[in-house]
């Protein structure tokens, strides 16, 4: 049946507002609401002047769960901002990218100033070179070159550095360098060779070092070690 | 006071479902879910209640966003509708007897009732056509004869049925059935008469 038309429909729009029809009167006129469009209309009507406001006086404060329950319910995380799109989290991103940064620089700093200090063993001349200080550490497994200014091999060149031992025999390889400023590991094998008598010497060999393990090119720097 | 526009642009926020509509939603809640709380528990009495009732309400608003018309509806008085709705079936599905609490603030005079219960001034950025119908809702209620404008406040503002109105007012229930019926027609006749006169 149509409500359209009937007299009655004022009564129920009025009735409907104040929430006074109910049960299946109700449900009759929503549907009504929905498929004659006059109904519809003429509800918006009383709506425009049956509306009065709450005052503020009538709030209550929800509960704090009652907003968490609701977004669980509906799942509306799928309607945030995902976290690599939200401005702040680029923010939050820079200011830890900044902080992990100077945490890396700290430690290269303290890195740096906590290398083992090395004691100078013996002091490398000659003609064609800037003096070069060597120094080893306390346990004796690494080397530290110190030039007088600094100096790169050239292109086709390597510098090697030379035991020759404080017993006699054939110069060791101990290094082959690019530049006379250098700090590397004793040869395991050289470990406790490196003492009073020994002498250490510089030659100036293709480029990867002498190809036959020992020296073919000119001797630049030599000096004996004095522990 | 809650601002329509602000409201409305919620809701058609929400109603996008974008990356921004669970935002959106959150503000509409943490905005409107006091009021609509308010005015569930002054239906249902108890306060757990008209938290369930608040819950499925906005679960409800969150569904019907899409279809809300933003041109045709206050939005305010939209959510209002559908958490009055809720309360009053769950009222009457709850079989709570509650008529006992209203004896205070709205059977004495009739004004102050009205007063306290709604908010006649005008709200910001509310058109003036809106300013003035609210202004004649508030003088047509108070023309109208002490019980019909009594029964008509306690259906609206309580949500209380012809039934719960006729115990609480301790009349039959036809007299009561007519107070609301006469004075619903009475107050359009004289808010009709007033946009008549003004247009």
């Amino acid at each position: 049946m149509k409500i359209a038309g009937q007299p009655c429909l004022d009564a129920l729009c009025g009735e409907y507002l104040l929430g006074t029809l109910r049960g299946a009167p109700r449900r009759r006129f929503e549907r009504a609401l929905r498929e004659e469009p006059q109904a519809a209309l003429r509800l918006r009507h009383w709506q425009r002047f049956f509306t009065p406001r709450h005052t503020p006086v009538i709030d209550t404060q929800p509960t704090a769960r009652s907003w968490q329950r609701l977004e669980d319910e509906l799942e509306l995380a799928r309607y945030r901002t995902p976290w690599h799109r939200r401005l702040a989290f680029w923010r939050g991103w820079a200011a830890a990218a900044t902080f992990a940064l100077l945490l890396t620089l700290g430690v290269q700093t303290l890195r740096t100033t906590q290398t083992p200090a090395t004691a100078e063993i013996a002091q490398l001349a000659g003609t064609a070179a800037p003096q070069v200080s060597a120094g080893l550490t306390h346990d004796g497994r690494t080397i530290e070159l110190r030039a007088l200014r600094p100096v790169l091999a050239g292109p086709a060149q390597s510098y090697e550095l030379w035991l020759i031992p404080a017993e006699g025999g054939n110069p060791v390889s101990l290094a082959v360098l690019g530049s006379l400023d250098a700090r590397f590991d004793v040869p395991a094998a050289q470990v406790g060779r490196l003492k009073s008598g020994a002498k250490l010497a510089v030659s100036v060999e293709p480029a990867g070092g002498a190809p036959a393990g020992k020296p073919t090119g000119p001797v630049i720097l030599a000096g004996a070690i004095n522990l | 006071m809650l601002d329509d526009r602000m409201i409305r642009q919620l809701l058609m926020r929400a109603a996008a479902r974008d990356d921004g509509s669970a935002a959106a939603f959150e503000s509409l809640y943490k905005q409107c879910a006091p009021l609509l709380l308010g005015v569930a528990r002054r239906i249902v009495g108890r306060r757990e209640l008209a938290e369930e009732i608040v819950h499925d309400s906005f679960v409800k608003i969150w569904r019907l966003a899409e279809s809300f018309d933003p041109l045709a509806t206050q939005p305010v008085a939209w959510m209002i509708a559908i958490v009055r709705n809720r309360a009053i079936d769950v009222q009457s599905s709850h079989d709570v007897s509650r008529v006992d609490y209203y004896q205070n603030d709205d059977s004495g005079e009739p004004e102050g009732a009205l007063d306290r219960l709604f908010d006649w001034s005008a709200a910001p950025g509310e058109r003036e056509d809106q300013r003035r119908t609210t202004q004649w809702l508030r003088e047509c209620l108070g023309e109208l004869p002490a019980a019909e404008r009594q029964s008509l406040v306690l259906a609206y503002d309580r949500g209380l049925s012809h039934h719960d109105l006729a115990a609480h007012m301790d009349k039959p229930l036809g007299t009561v059935k007519g107070w609301i019926r006469r004075g619903m027609a009475h107050l359009r006749g004289c808010l009709e008469s007033r946009m008549g006169a003004a247009s």
